[in-house]
């Protein structure tokens, strides 16, 4: 039996290396299976999706992983204005959509609603995103690029840019990181740095150097992390402004990374790195989302399947 | 419904107490001064069952000046209950009397999970929501009183939180 078996994914936190291993080696041959094989694994079961705020991207890729595993999906793209509106709890929204599939994610802006949610649901529940630390699923999927495409996690220097106080899978991505032996760099404007209060954890496991110049190192980072700077989250325009330039990732930028580089972005992108640089063969955000669809689609298959695929 | 509940509030010396012996029940004592009424509610010590329940604020003591104490009647109060103590009041102790008699005497020691006494500091916490949920937290440092709420795994510092 495998240990995800029936089993709730709520935190990034209740994964060790063990764990996060297992899922790659089941994406892997996800990855390599034969579709007919694949579609095998989720034939007649039901995902359940409850988003409580849009998030079209992480919906599609839970989506896009149940049709590959031979299931169905169902469920509510905007809960928030339909279900609470009429004034029905969480609580009560989730065990209904309990009775009608065999696995639901669950997308909230609360911290802590998946925790909650899953002591509610009589099936397995997937954090598709909670508050503003928790994406385990998107940092399964990065570390998952990360392997895929370097080879390795350990002895890698990886830098990590852009809105990191507000960025949800910044969180996530370092707890994870923090399973391996790596050296990393938070790159942020002062008003973005991550949050102490947040990083209680974090910096027991995880050794990390914080500093506000993107150039300064981009010639030695194997991995470069990008995420989303967000207008709402600046005082004044001036100010925004002045800082979305210097986070902005150029052709320039690039010719300067190791020629095996990698960057990521958990995407949507706006203006983080500018649309030439999706050419060159550092860039494999798109790739990183593709594998959204596969690292979701084994943990579905882990879930759904007692015995290993 | 009606209780059959006695909470009185009597200032008086610990001499004047003491003869008011309890025969079975629980006597916590060495209180800190002030904190009777926050440990009622953190041990759901409402009279509700209809048991005599003593509340004593301010008596003078030797050990430690002035200290509050709560008499509960028929009830002995669980390991788990008692340990919230440690969290209010880590110098409190606690009787448990049986037959007018001291059966067992223990000190207080910080439980490893803190369960509807503090309200999640963190506003975006749903513990803090409208949803049926009552508060969670693991005692993740016993000598600096820092909790973890289950529910937002917010880091808490015991003196910052608020009591439900
Ligand atoms: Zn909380």
């Amino acid at each position: 039996m495998n240990d995800f078996f029936q089993t709730d994914i709520i935190s990034i936190r209740d994964f060790n290396k063990e764990k996060l291993e297992t899922v790659f080696s089941a994406t892997d041959k996800i990855i390599q299976m034969n579709p007919n094989e694949r579609r095998e694994l989720a034939r007649g079961k039901t995902l359940g999706y409850l988003f409580f705020e849009p998030s079209t991207r992480t919906r599609l890729s839970f989506q896009a992983a149940m049709a590959s595993l031979g299931g169905t999906s169902l469920g509510i793209a905007d809960a928030s204005s339909s279900s609470t509106k009429k004034g029905e709890s969480l609580a009560d929204t989730v065990h209904i959509m309990s009775l009608y599939s065999d696995v639901l994610v669950l997308r909230h802006p609360l911290d802590g609603s998946s925790r909650f949610a899953a002591e509610i649901s009589s099936k397995p529940l997937i954090n598709g995103g909670s508050g503003t630390e928790e994406h385990p699923t998107q940092a399964i999927q990065d570390l998952f690029t990360i392997i895929r495409e370097k080879k390795k996690i350990d002895g890698l220097k990886i830098g990590v840019a852009g809105d990191l106080k507000y960025g949800r899978t910044v969180y996530s991505l370092l707890y994870a990181l923090s399973n391996y032996n790596v050296d990393v760099h938070l790159i942020s404007p002062e008003s973005l740095k991550i949050r102490s209060d947040s990083t209680y954890d974090i910096k027991k496991r995880l050794k990390y150097k914080e500093s506000s110049s993107l150039e300064e190192h981009i010639d030695e980072f194997d991995v470069l992390y990008v995420t989303r700077i967000q207008k709402e989250r600046f005082p004044d325009e001036e100010e925004y402004l002045k800082v979305k330039g210097s986070y902005t990732i150029g052709l320039d930028l690039v010719k300067k990374m190791k020629d095996d580089a990698i960057i990521l972005h958990p995407l949507p992108r706006v203006d983080e790195i500018s649309t030439d640089v999706d050419e060159t063969k550092q860039a494999k955000y798109f790739k990183q989302a593709q594998y959204g669809k596969d690292t979701r689609a084994a943990l579905l298959a882990l879930i759904l399947n007692e015995n290993s695929f | 419904m009606i209780y059959s509940t006695v909470i009185q509030i009597i200032p008086m010396s610990e001499h004047d107490l003491i003869v008011r012996r309890i025969r079975d029940g629980t006597v916590i004592d060495h209180l800190k001064a002030g904190k009777g009424i926050q440990v009622l509610n953190a041990l759901g010590i409402n009279g509700s069952d209809g048991n005599v329940i003593t509340l004593a604020l301010n008596v003078p003591s030797a050990k430690i000046s002035k200290k509050d104490i709560i008499k509960v009647e028929n009830k002995y109060l669980k390991d788990d209950d008692t340990n919230k103590l440690a969290l209010i009041s880590p110098k409190a102790t606690v009787n448990i009397i049986k037959d007018f008699k001291l059966v067992e005497k223990r000190l207080v020691s910080l439980p490893n999970k803190v369960e509807r006494i503090f309200r999640c500091s963190n506003p975006d916490c749903i513990s803090n929501s409208n949803e049926d949920i009552e508060s969670i937290m693991d005692v993740v440092d016993k000598t600096g009183l820092v909790l973890r709420c289950k529910y937002c795994t917010r880091i808490l510092n015991v003196s910052e939180l608020k009591y439900y």
